[in-house]
């Protein structure tokens, strides 16, 4: 049992641990339509990155739109896309954006329209799917990007459009224009009109050096790198991976030794019962593949319940937290992963059960008849 | 046929025993006796199998035991020969029920096997689901000699199956040991230093160990 048990908490950690990672891949990667810069308030340029393209941290504070529309008629710019962040439904982020945002995506609608005027919203696959908003059907955006019950009762917004799935960020996201986001917070003035950030894609990759330089020194915004930042955030988590996946090695090296000492013992306690049955006819091939038998039932059992718990696990953290709400998952390619560290651990075990099979092929039953 | 022909065991250099040869019919008896430590029961573990004689050959139905690869020969084994040891060799942990059961698993036989009618001549109907840790001597003589017959052997070894018992016991197994290998058609080979054996199985052929030497 404690062979079982040990094997299970190994292979559980190892396909947790496989599972985030490839989310936090597969989801940075997905999430990213090929943007090149993200340019918005100074502040953190990862949490510039996390709150506007990945819609998981809060954004480092708004720009003026006058001076954000100075970048996008920018020579070095091939498109730019705003966005106004500040509202939720049911933890679901409102984004005030263009139509712009809807190509960058590749999105497509499986019904109604997309906006064409304010308070007008298209919500993403998964939205529909969990909150069971409509066509025609009306909600009111909760202040915040957390649900606070601060509600904006006065303004609902109307659902025109439900969009396709995607396996992106834009499946757990509610798009309305700009103008919706400024109406809700009053700001009428066209002067002093802000947004969170503005999505950038440029002309020539050669401005990745020169425009971000201009954007953070000569202004009072700044422009962050995508890439950049997710491959240090990336490095730094893929170290704290690094070292769960050692202590999972550790505990599953622990389970073989467990299945080890589990066969030997049991050999040595029945080896009078093992003997007895090559007396009655069982051949010494049999015998081995019944000690085998037992050590992989062990192993099988082991890695298999591992690897579900693991499985419910990940899915826990992703139905139970508010953040895992805001992050879609996508579709992940983790089956082939976890299926080798299956195989994997049951060829060690494999290879581990074979001393007490040798012990046991190699015994001589008279001998041990006689000494017991 | 069985024959056992020139076989030789040597311990740690030094001759146990030389030069065995006799043959037995099928559905013959032989009685192997002689006094204790004269090697017996090695004797009977070559004829069956489980101990490699230093030379000579074992042939069951010209088939060369000892020729045939290990694996071979416990199937060999567990397919012809029925034996009762002289300590039993039951898996104590297991019940009198489990331990017939055990017995035709190793078999392999698709034939259906009355283990209930087999416990019932040995008298063990009763106490099929007891552990045999928890039986007395002479039950588990009876289960031994059970399970012995449980494939029909062709061949039946016993090794002192009666020396433990008082006379009244003795009889009862020695009884069934002879029942049973009529109903198999089985030639029985009986091992002992006890000499009430003769006056309760007729033997055919008797072969005194210490006169061989």
């Amino acid at each position: 049992m404690l062979s079982v048990f040990l094997m299970v908490v190994g292979i559980t950690i190892i396909t947790v641990s496989i599972l985030v990672n490839q989310v936090t891949k597969n989801t940075f990667s997905k999430n990213n339509p090929g943007l090149d810069a993200v340019v918005g308030a100074k502040g953190s340029p990862l949490q510039l990155i996390l709150s506007s393209i990945h819609h998981i941290d809060i954004p480092t504070g708004n720009i003026s739109y006058q001076n954000a529309k100075k970048i996008i008629k920018h020579p070095a710019i091939k498109s730019a896309t705003p966005i106004s962040l500040g509202d939720n439904f049911q933890n679901f982020r409102i984004v005030g954006t263009n139509k712009n945002f809807l190509k960058l995506y590749k999105a497509n609608l499986i019904s109604g329209t997309a906006w064409s005027e304010p308070m007008q919203a298209v919500i993403g696959y998964n939205v529909s799917k969990i909150t069971k908003l409509k066509i025609n059907k009306f909600f009111v955006g909760s202040h915040g990007l957390i649900d606070t019950g601060d509600v904006h009762v006065e303004q609902p917004y109307k659902v025109v459009g439900v969009l396709k799935k995607t396996g992106t960020i834009l499946d757990n996201l509610i798009l309305t224009s700009l103008d919706s986001v400024w109406n809700l917070h009053s700001d009428t003035n066209k002067n002093k009109l802000e947004i969170t950030s503005l999505l950038l894609k440029y002309k020539n990759k050669t401005s990745s050096f020169s425009f971000p330089r201009l954007i953070n020194k000569g202004t009072n915004m700044q422009a962050a790198s995508p890439s950049f930042e997710i491959s240090k955030l990336l490095k730094l988590t893929g170290n704290a991976h690094r070292i769960v996946d050692y202590f999972s090695l550790l505990i599953i090296i622990l389970s073989f030794l467990g299945i080890l000492i589990t066969l030997l013992n049991n050999i040595n306690e029945r080896k009078y019962d093992l003997a007895v049955l090559r007396t009655l006819g069982f051949s010494r091939w049999k015998l081995f593949s019944i000690i085998l038998s037992e050590g992989m039932i062990i192993s099988i059992l082991g890695s298999t319940i591992g690897i579900i718990c693991g499985y419910i696990i990940y899915e826990s953290m992703y139905y139970f937290s508010i953040v895992g709400r805001s992050i879609e998952f996508g579709e992940l390619n983790f089956l082939n992963d976890l299926f080798l560290i299956w195989i994997i651990v049951n060829i060690i075990a494999f290879i581990t059960c074979l001393v007490p099979c040798i012990k046991v092929y190699k015994q001589n039953i008279r001998s041990t008849l006689l000494n017991s | 046929m069985f024959i056992c022909e020139d076989v030789s065991f040597d311990i740690d250099g030094q001759k146990l025993f030389s030069n065995i040869n006799f043959n037995l019919k099928p559905q013959k008896d032989l009685l192997i006796t002689g006094p204790s430590g004269i090697g017996k029961t090695t004797l009977l573990s070559i004829l069956c199998g489980i101990q490699k004689p230093t030379t000579g050959k074992i042939t069951y139905n010209s088939i060369d035991l000892y020729n045939l690869p290990e694996n071979k020969i416990d199937e060999f084994r567990g397919k012809n020969l029925g034996v009762v040891f002289q300590n039993f060799n039951l898996i104590n942990t297991f019940t009198v029920k489990q331990n017939l059961e055990i017995a035709v698993s190793a078999i392999n036989t698709r034939k259906s096997i009355p283990l209930f009618n087999l416990l019932d001549k040995v008298g063990l109907a009763n106490k099929s689901h007891i552990k045999v840790a928890n039986l007395s001597i002479g039950e588990k003589q009876r289960l031994a000699v059970a399970r012995a017959f449980v494939g029909d052997p062709k061949w039946v070894f016993c090794d002192e199956p009666t020396s433990s018992l008082d006379d009244k016991n003795a009889h009862i197994i020695a009884n069934l040991i002879k029942e049973e290998s009529l109903r198999c058609k089985a030639s029985l080979v009986l091992i002992t230093h006890d000499s009430r054996i003769q006056s309760l199985i007729k033997f055919s052929k008797i072969i005194r160990l210490g006169e061989q030497l």
